[in-house]
């Protein structure tokens, strides 16, 4: 498929299976079950992973594309963790991707292998209730295990919730024996990861920043107050600037750590694109919820959907300070005359 | 938006690294005082070296003596020397905005004449827009064209035109016929050393009386060949070369040499958790405008007119050049005196935050007020 199409189909199947009253409706039930069976249907849960594993094949472009429809609709489903995170751990290891529902457990996870035996506590689990199957970096080793929804043997579960009423539930091991493991090559790292989770959220950022942009426009030019609408006023229009720099920001952003991360790479980008998108998280929502006034603090007006999601999101696969010190701490540690060059060739030049 | 691809091609690259070794070569780190980007100092003979290399109006067609360069060759030279705080001020405006005016709405005499002395870093413009009443309400302006036999007389006032005590020429917005406030609005190149030109130099507030002035034009002839594009159409013509002006690296490194020489004379301080953090924020939205302006720049190159996009890119950019100061004397959080006068001062990052302080309102003002360019941009975004 190419880009356009690719586009096309996602945001057609999330117009389809994410309306707003879906997303309502998973948030109350922690489950949007057809929504989940389309993505696998359609195979848009197991990009980027290789046909030969199981997958659908696709790049890191793609996955970020499927992420960023799925960010403007709010997919209430384990998109990311199932594909760019989870497929490709499973897949750096050579592991076929299970059957049924999965996702990843985060690298703050602490837990141990004891033989082929899981023990610990992974905190915050995206939908961790509903995984048939979980994956793990443990110790250097790549780990399939059983999720609190397998048939029989899982891991105990306690449900939890997100600001967004996403699930991220704790998942606590005890000893559960595991499906498949091997060793993570050389480039799979704890760090890498973070990276891949960040980027994973950065996509997602970047899509509900988008769908709130067109949102706000739109509302702007309808709601009339002193007998225009309310986008012909200046103070308005400087809100509605704001939140389209920042969807400008975050979409280049996102681009850019792709393009990186396609090369290879990618630490410095992917430390930007979650900065800058936590960064216009906070901008995009305060100026998103000023232009709508009082309506979009209601539930019946579906901003919230997004909004919740990027105040949430921005904390998540490390908050904006976690990537700011470690990419400014790499950074002052080369010195001078090496912070133009980093800016200009990012990680081409530095890790 | 924007979505061109902003990596550089390797001729691209390989330009850099000459632009790179031209300066290390002819301006030694340590021999100038470096500047904050476009305010940087004016240095004809360095602007005869950058020329003479054939970067400056670059994008001008070879047979005017230009190079046929794109709008991202340009961007890389001249991020380079912004980068290195070189002293651009001679050949700023008219690389950066007469030359692609010529080249777009300049006779085929006026081509032949000026663009060749162009791209030779000869001449110095300076823009004649701001009157005592005209300034964000740019249309209202009063300076006057009037028919005058076989040539025009202008009169009227142009105030706070940058370099206009050693411009060659300026390009001048004025009023020529009536009508609805944007028409009837011409432009002419007006020669500095023409009868009735008196500049008087408007002190600025960190002291330097070389930059600012007030223009009193009475009277001045200017013949015809020196009219730009068709009489009537000045405002059309300034809207369009906006995307050109209001993108570039000029609008978002000014400060950046501050960040570099705070880690070097403070290595300490940076190298705390909160300094570091600092780094890597900067570094982030460094990296994000920087795509964006190049985004803008390969737009230009496809043949696009992206005026909007670049209205919010100065807008966004000329912002955080002056946060990049705030955040940097937060983190300081110390007094700006000096025992010495200022200009010895023996750091150069104290001498840039010093400049920096007193010039940074400026940022957000010059070259359209960001109030103006939020109602540009946001006429774009429908």
């Amino acid at each position: 498929m190419s880009d356009n199409e690719l586009q096309s189909a996602a945001t057609k199947l999330f117009t389809v299976h994410s309306r707003w009253q879906d997303v309502g409706e998973a948030e109350t039930a922690g489950w949007a079950p057809q929504l989940w069976d389309a993505l696998q249907q359609s195979g848009f849960s197991d990009v980027p992973v290789a046909e030969e594993l199981g997958g659908a094949g696709g790049s890191v472009a793609d996955a970020v594309q499927l992420l960023r429809a799925a960010g403007a609709h709010a997919a209430p489903v384990p998109l990311a963790e199932a594909g760019l995170v989870g497929g490709w751990l499973l897949g750096c290891a050579g592991l076929a991707l299970p059957k049924g529902v999965r996702t990843i457990l985060p690298p703050a996870a602490r837990l141990r292998l004891d033989g082929d035996r899981l023990f610990g506590t992974a905190p915050a689990v995206a939908w961790g209730h509903r995984a048939e199957s979980v994956v793990g970096l443990v110790d250097g080793v790549v780990v399939l295990a059983p999720g609190p929804a397998a048939p029989s043997g899982g891991p105990a579960v306690s449900r939890g919730a997100n600001l967004a009423d996403e699930p991220r539930d704790t998942v606590v091991f005890d000893g559960v024996p595991v499906t498949a493991r091997a060793d993570a090559p050389d480039e799979v790292s704890e760090e890498k990861l973070w990276e891949r989770t960040a980027l994973g959220r950065a996509a997602l950022m970047a899509g509900a920043i988008s769908a709130i942009a067109a949102m706000t426009l739109r509302y702007s030019g309808e709601r009339e107050q002193f007998g225009r609408p309310i986008g012909r006023f200046q103070a308005v229009q400087a809100h509605l600037v704001t939140i389209h720099q920042q969807a400008a920001v975050v979409a280049s952003a996102v681009d850019g750590a792709v393009e990186a991360v396609e090369l290879g790479r990618g630490s410095f980008e992917i430390a930007c694109a979650k900065m800058l998108a936590d960064r216009a998280a906070q901008l995009v929502t305060a100026a998103a919820h000023q232009t709508h006034g009082a309506i979009g603090m209601t539930k019946e007006y579906p901003l919230h959907y997004l909004t919740r999601r990027l105040w949430a999101w921005k904390d998540e696969a490390g908050g904006h300070h976690r990537w700011a010190d470690l990419l400014g701490g790499a950074l002052v540690a080369r010195g001078p005359d090496a912070l133009y060059p980093a800016i200009q060739y990012g990680s081409e030049v530095i890790q | 938006m924007l979505t061109s691809p902003a990596t550089l091609t390797a001729p691209e690259l390989e330009l850099r690294q000459q632009v790179g070794a031209f300066l290390a070569e002819t301006l030694p780190w340590g021999t100038f005082e470096p500047g904050l980007g476009m305010g940087a100092e004016v240095n004809p003979e360095f602007s005869a070296a950058v020329a003479e290399r054939g970067w400056v109006g670059m994008a001008v067609p070879a047979r005017y003596g230009g190079r046929d360069a794109t709008a991202v060759d340009r961007f890389v030279v001249v991020e380079e020397l912004l980068r290195w705080g070189a002293p651009v001020g001679h050949h700023w405006v008219a690389d950066r905005q007469i030359a692609p005016v010529l080249v777009r709405y300049g006779t085929e005499e006026q081509k032949r004449w000026l663009l060749p002395r162009i791209c030779r870093g000869e001449l110095c413009f300076c823009i004649g827009m701001s009157e005592p009443d005209a300034g964000s309400d740019l249309a209202s302006v009063r300076t006057r064209g009037v028919r005058d036999g076989d040539h025009w007389r202008v009169s009227g006032v142009k105030v706070w035109t940058s370099n206009a005590m050693r411009a060659d020429f300026m390009i001048a917005l004025c009023r020529t016929g009536e009508g609805a406030r944007h028409q009837g609005l011409s432009r002419f190149l007006i020669d500095m050393r023409s009868p009735g030109v008196t500049v008087t130099p408007i002190p600025f507030l960190n002291g330097s009386t070389d930059h600012f002035a007030e223009v009193v034009l009475d009277g001045v002839p200017v013949p015809d060949e020196m009219v730009i594009g068709d009489i009537g159409q000045g405002w059309t013509q300034n809207a369009n070369e906006l995307a050109f002006e209001r993108s570039g690296p000029d609008r978002w490194i000014s400060t950046f040499l501050l960040v570099q020489e705070f880690v070097r004379e403070w290595p300490d301080l940076a190298a705390t958790p909160a300094g570091s953090r600092l780094v890597g924020e900067l570094a982030a939205q460094y990296w994000v405008l920087r795509r964006l302006s190049l985004a803008v720049a390969r737009a230009i190159d496809a043949g696009d007119t992206p005026a909007a996009e670049a209205a919010l890119i100065k807008e966004m950019g000329t912002r955080f050049e002056q946060d990049v100061v705030s955040a940097l004397r937060e983190l300081l959080d110390r007094e700006l005196v000096c025992s010495v006068p200022p200009a010895q001062t023996p750091s150069l990052f104290e001498r840039l935050l010093r400049r920096a302080v007193l010039d940074s309102p400026s940022f957000t003002i010059r070259g359209g007020t960001n109030e103006v360019l939020r109602g540009v941009a946001a006429k774009g975004l429908s």
